[in-house]
């Protein structure tokens, strides 16, 4: 399987597991959303330096792991493209900022080492919680969520129309070096001349085929609106999930949990 | 004598500033009945059918769907009446799974969850694929994409059903399976098709369209028949009127 196809296909799985009839997956939309927000800010809003927090955070995405039995190896691979990114961001630190900050093993971290890891484990918990809401609530429910938080249609919009053409042009992408393979054999990779046109037929047909999409949708009485019909009220699950996760990560944000442990260990 | 579902009277269309697609064309159409539109690649078939369900605006003269014309502020009502199956079924299918894309239209009107499920259950038993609504869409077969296309637009429950090119790239047993399906939708339907076999097998009356205008408008029999009319539009015989 070329690199493409297998992209388009992890995609698909993405979504085939959002819509997989689990308790996860059965939740509340809205409920996941605003979770997932919740422990957003409290990841993000986490000193520069509080890496014990940080890490303590991570529990969040562990324990959803574990309950969703999704696999957390196949999701740091899937992600093998953006954790790199996030992880780049605060490479220099450690040379700018060379006073100590923490003793650890023996060893004095400076705070410029702090904060690169500090920022490179928000990076990562970030993604994986992103990546857990994705990939359990179908993309509509999202979007559906988002309009009961009130997010402007249009940029709700904007992010449906945007998640169905990556597919189409992914689709687009994967046909068209399969035909310039097949006509180029023996040929690693597409010949540097050939990446314009290609390119943009690429994008042209894919445009298109959006348009398409899009007039099939409207053909079909989508005005923009999500119908919330399907997620009738929060039931009384959605709610304990609610609560129970609020206040687990909350209690993770306001407390350091790997100091507390570690100095009861210590004594 | 049924009523008139469909009148289109003098239009003409254009893409941008270029030739003429259609030059003023006229023609009405009832209640039960099949029409088939045939004509040669580029005579303007998927544009007549788009501008019947207001897709293309800039158009001159009228389309009135079941009285109400066709413009901006009636595309509502419009697109409640008639239902349009794409030609290419990936396009008009964005679900992850065969259930959610069935019940896309029924969902946007706002349809108590119940009677969605009751209609895609219908529509999916009318295009004979039950169990299917668990499936997800991306892997299914060509013709079963088309089905369940048709099948997205069933469950609107449409007083008119057109469709563009819909035996294109289907092999011979969802062929029948959907002359079949064509024959129990009993309102008025519009394809359009340069298969003339498809057409014979499914169509009551016929329109060819040429150089922008109606050349023909009557039954098929006389018009497949036609071999000298038909390869001057630029098509061939059925096969099947051909071997005896
Ligand atoms: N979006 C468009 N922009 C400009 N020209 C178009 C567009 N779509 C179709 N055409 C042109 O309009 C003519 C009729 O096209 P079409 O209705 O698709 O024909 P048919 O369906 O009968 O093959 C063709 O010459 C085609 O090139
Ligand atoms: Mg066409």
């Amino acid at each position: 399987m070329s690199r493409i196809s297998g992209a388009i296909h992890e995609m698909q799985t993405i979504e085939e597991s959002a819509s997989r009839d689990q308790w996860v997956n059965r939740l509340h939309p809205l409920v996941k959303f605003l979770v997932t927000l919740f422990y957003l800010v409290c990841v993000v809003s986490c000193g520069r330096y509080d890496l014990p927090r940080v890490l303590g955070l991570a529990l969040y995405p562990f324990v959803l792991f574990e309950l969703t039995d999704l696999p957390l190896g196949q999701a740091l691979c899937r992600l093998r493209l953006v954790l790199p990114l996030v992880c780049i961001v605060g490479i220099f630190n450690p040379l700018l900022d060379r006073r100590p900050g923490a003793e650890l093993l023996g060893f004095t971290l400076t705070l410029g080492l702090l904060s690169m890891l500090t920022l490179m484990a928000k990076g990562i918990l970030t993604v994986l919680a992103s990546y857990l809401l994705v990939a359990t609530t179908p993309v509509e429910g999202l979007c559906a969520a988002m309009r009961m938080v009130h997010i402007p249609r249009m940029i709700v919009v904007e992010f449906l129309l945007i998640w169905r053409y990556l597919s189409l042009f992914m689709n687009e992408v994967q046909k068209t070096t399969e035909a310039y393979r097949l006509r180029a054999p023996g040929q690693k990779g597409i010949a540097m001349k050939y990446w314009g046109s290609l390119m943009g037929s690429m994008l042209l047909r894919s445009i298109d085929r959006a348009g398409e999409v899009y007039e099939a949708m409207c053909l079909r009485g989508f005005t923009g609106d999500f119908p919330s019909g399907r997620f009738p009220g929060a039931g009384r699950r959605d709610l304990v999930y609610l609560a129970g996760f609020g206040a687990g990560i909350l209690f993770l944000r306001l407390f350091p949990v790997l100091v507390l442990i570690g100095s009861i260990v210590a004594r | 004598m049924s009523h008139i579902h469909i009148e289109v009277k003098d239009l003409s269309f254009s893409y941008g500033q270029d030739r003429k697609i259609l030059d003023r064309i006229s023609f009405t159409a009832r209640e039960k009945d099949a029409i088939g539109i045939i004509g040669a690649n580029g005579a303007g078939k998927s544009t007549l059918l788009k501008l019947l369900v207001g897709l293309l605006d800039g158009f001159e003269g009228s389309i009135r769907v079941e009285e109400i014309p066709v413009e901006k502020r009636t595309l509502q009502r419009v697109r409640e009446k008639i239902g349009y199956v794409f030609q290419d079924a990936d396009n008009q299918l964005f679900s992850v799974n065969v259930y959610d894309d069935v019940a896309f239209g029924p969902r946007n009107y706002g349809l108590p969850e119940e009677e969605v499920d009751r209609r895609v259950r219908k529509a999916l038993a009318r295009v004979h694929l039950e169990g299917f609504d668990e499936k997800p869409v991306h892997r299914l077969s060509g013709g079963e994409k088309k089905l369940v296309s048709i099948a997205t637009i069933l469950s609107m429950t449409p007083d008119i059903l057109l469709m563009d090119e819909p035996s294109a790239a289907l092999d011979p047993r969802n062929r029948r399976n959907l002359i079949r399906i064509l024959g129990e939708f009993d309102h008025l339907k519009i394809l359009t098709s340069h298969d003339l076999d498809f057409i014979w097998d499914t169509c009551s009356r016929v329109l060819v369209l040429h150089q922008g205008g109606i050349l023909y408008d009557g039954d098929p029999d006389t018009i497949l028949r036609d071999e000298k009319t038909l390869a001057m539009v630029g098509l061939e015989l059925p096969l099947s009127l051909t071997v005896r």
